[in-house]
């Protein structure tokens, strides 16, 4: 298998999270895009990684697995303040959340 | 014998420092600081300094002594030190300017006495000294132009010492003010200096080095223009602090000072800075002979103009004031004609007898309490036989009557200004001995005035009318020994004692030398005897149409006594002119930047700021209630970003 299709995958990986994250007015989905499209880079870096030496692309297998660590705690932090944003304004509709607007 | 050259200066500081504290800690009580206390430490100081300037010139080596005490810039283009220089031209200067100013300050005691500001009074005057010591003993020009501005910052300080009165305050603006004036040309030549061969041209050893080194010749030749720019910004300068034309109307008006500060003033510090630093630079001003001609058209403008004004003067100091005005100008007549050594002698023999004169009009005033009108005054000789006398052997010498001091010096300027072209000498010498016969009319008119005919005030003051103190006596007749017997330094008629010449010779000979060449050809010399018997003739003419003009009836005394008429526009001329040139263009510089340039700037920061609302309108309309089209945006700057990059490879 080439790695170009591995890129193309991750390319539309990261289109549909983009998409969902632009397009759904649901916060839980547009956290859920971003998931997706943070995903689709961490395939990309293993598929670049693939195509180097054994010795060289450990560096590419590594940095993914961080960023699913961090991508963990992003969530974590993301859902908090979804739930508190949903205490605050009784509801989970981005379009709502206009209180900050100049 | 060696002593720390910084002592001189520092004893009138520390004058300056108790004094102060005095004067600050009496303050508060009713009576002042006591008077014996505070005239003894304001004399002490001053006299200190002259010992230690005596002490410094017994056996002075030839070279004279130079000392750096620290420094004072240091940034890459410009370098000065606090260099000071003792060599024969600030000896000559330090000693009568510490000797005068002692016996000034000495006088002082007897005529402030009583005065509210006594303890304040000797503080100002310690500190004149101080900064005129300064400005004499620096080796370089910005340390110069420290105690140049001293010297400004003492004589307002002084002029306006009695500040209940506006007119004094007034004067005392005028006179910071037609200073600051002169101390914008010092501080443009020192710039030109600078920028003809860096900073250590400022120093006067290393200028007067460099002017003549020959492998600086071709520098020395491009840089002649500024060179000439510099001469002439630094004549402005002292034109400002000596009161010649065109910055001539302060003097006149700083009479509205105490009398011993008028005396300190013409006779010890202030109006000899602007002749000093003319001989000081004579290194510079001997190679640019437009500026030495400048210079003594100037000095021969200036006297004869001051003496006509001197005329028709009814306030006694004001007459003086205008004799000091016309003096300056000899002065500067003779540095023009590169005759540097004769310019000294006569700021030295004036010293003493212009002190002498201020000292004695300060003891008439003193004895009329105040009384400064001439026209009130009269028949003085036998009420006050010990000043009328100081005062006849002061005008003697102030007319240039034979053996007199000033005749010497008067003489020899006048001598060194026939000689100093065949074209222009002669032209140059009638003008001067005019001046001279004139000056001698105003003086015999102040003397008759004053001290002849009968007493013209109330029959009530002439009660009143007392010889003055000792202590302001003593002063006076050492200045009369002065302005008698100090002509003799030169003369040569006394075997051993005509050491002036050969003092100054270190500093001046040189420049003129150089000058000379510069100049051209010199008339053929005539007899010494006649300039000497011409010289005579001037003053016996100047005292005969003097006594004939004056002793008739003296006019009654109205209102103040500045003129009127058609003679005040002689004396007031150049108060107009400045208003003309001076003031007139300011005030419309003022209006143009107030209303143009004020408005034009109002309208820049108003544009600015409307086109800032209008961006900042327009990008607000980007920041839409919707959280998705934002992160929308933000995604699509960074594609642009990204496109950017690719295009330009990052190298933008």
């Amino acid at each position: 298998m080439q790695a170009i299709y591995i890129q193309i995958l991750a390319l539309i990986l990261l289109t549909i999270g983009l998409a969902t994250a632009l397009s759904r007015r649901n916060m839980f989905f547009v956290l859920m895009g971003i998931e997706l499209s943070l995903n689709a880079v961490n395939l990309s870096l293993v598929g670049f990684a693939k195509t180097l030496p054994a010795a060289a692309s450990i560096a590419g297998q590594i940095i993914p697995l961080f960023t699913i660590g961090v991508a963990a705690a992003e969530a974590c932090v993301g859902l908090a303040v979804v739930i508190l944003l949903f205490r605050n304004q009784e509801t989970v509709d981005t379009d709502n959340y206009s209180n900050m607007k100049g | 014998m060696m002593i720390p050259l910084w002592l001189i200066p520092l004893f009138p500081l520390l004058g300056v420092l108790v004094l102060t504290a005095i004067a600050l800690t009496s303050s508060p009580n009713e009576k002042g600081a006591d008077e014996g206390l505070v005239g003894f430490l304001g004399v002490l100081f001053p006299s200190l300094a002259f010992i230690a300037t005596v002490m410094l010139s017994v056996n002075m080596p030839v070279g004279g002594y130079r000392e750096t005490i620290g420094t004072w810039f240091d940034i890459q283009v410009f370098h000065a030190d606090f260099g000071l220089l003792f060599d024969g031209l600030s000896r000559i200067m330090l000693l009568f300017v510490t000797g005068i100013g002692s016996l000034i300050v000495l006088y002082s005691m007897g005529y402030m006495h009583g005065d509210r500001g006594f303890a304040r009074f000797f503080a100002y005057m310690n500190l004149f000294l101080f900064s005129m010591i300064v400005l004499v003993l620096s080796d370089n020009l910005p340390l110069t132009f420290l105690g140049w501005e001293g010297v400004g910052l003492c004589s307002y300080l002084l002029i306006g010492f009695w500040n209940a009165d506006t007119k004094n305050c007034k004067a005392a603006n005028k006179a910071f003010l037609v200073n600051r004036v002169g101390d914008v040309g010092f501080l443009l030549g020192m710039l030109a200096l600078v920028s003809v061969g860096g900073s250590s041209l400022l120093a006067y050893p290393e200028l007067a080095a460099w002017l003549v080194n020959p492998e600086m010749g071709e520098q020395l030749l491009a840089g002649m223009p500024l060179l000439t720019l510099a001469g002439f910004l630094l004549f402005l300068g002292c034109t400002g602090k000596s009161a010649q034309i065109p910055l001539v109307t302060w003097l006149p008006d700083a009479m509205a000072g105490p009398t011993p500060v008028s005396a300190l003033i013409h006779a010890a510090t202030m109006v000899t800075a602007g002749v000093y630093l003319v001989v000081r630079l004579s290194p510079l001003f001997a190679i640019l002979p437009e500026v030495l001609m400048t210079i003594t058209v100037i000095g021969l403008l200036t006297a004869l103009w001051a003496a006509i004004a001197g005329l028709f003067q009814n306030d006694i100091k004001k007459v003086l004031a205008y004799s000091t005005i016309s003096q300056l100008g000899y002065m500067f007549m003779a540095a023009g004609v590169a005759a540097f050594d004769a310019s000294i002698f006569h700021v030295f023999t004036h010293a003493f007898f212009k002190a002498a004169l201020f000292l004695g009009a300060g003891a008439v005033i003193h004895s009329l309490a105040g009384e400064q009108d001439m026209r009130k005054m009269g028949g003085m000789l036998r009420k006050t036989p010990v000043t009328a006398t100081v005062m006849v052997f002061a005008f003697l010498a102030i007319i240039g009557f034979p053996f007199f001091a000033g005749f010497w010096s008067k003489d020899l300027i006048l001598e060194h200004l026939f000689m100093f072209n065949h074209f222009w000498g002669p032209v140059f010498y009638t003008i001067a001995l005019l001046t001279a016969v004139i000056t001698a009319v105003y003086m015999t008119r102040l003397m008759v005035l004053t001290f002849f005919g009968s007493y013209r005030g109330s029959a009530e003051s002439e009660k009143h009318i007392h010889e003055a103190p000792f202590c302001m006596l003593f002063p006076m007749i050492v200045l009369t020994l002065g302005s008698v017997f100090a002509g003799f330094l030169w003369a040569g008629l006394i075997p051993g004692a005509d050491f002036f010449k050969n003092w100054l010779a270190p500093v001046v000979a040189v420049p003129q030398m150089t000058a000379t060449q510069y100049i051209g050809v010199p008339s053929a010399h005539v007899s010494t005897w006649m300039f000497a018997a011409l010289g005579t003739l001037a003053a016996i003419l100047g005292i005969l149409i003097g006594w004939k003009a004056f002793s008739g009836p003296v006019p009654q005394a109205k209102g103040d006594c500045a003129p009127t008429g058609g003679k005040a526009d002689w004396t007031f001329a150049f108060d107009k002119l400045h208003a003309w040139c001076g003031i007139l263009p300011t005030r419309f510089l003022a209006w143009v930047t107030d209303v143009i340039v004020n408005r034009l700037v109002m309208f820049l920061q108003w544009f600015v700021g409307a086109v800032a609302v209008i961006f900042s309108d327009g990008v607000r309309s980007f920041q839409v209630r919707k959280v998705r089209m934002q992160l929308g945006f933000s995604i699509l700057g960074m594609l642009a970003v990204l496109v950017i990059a690719a295009i330009y490879g990052g190298s933008l």
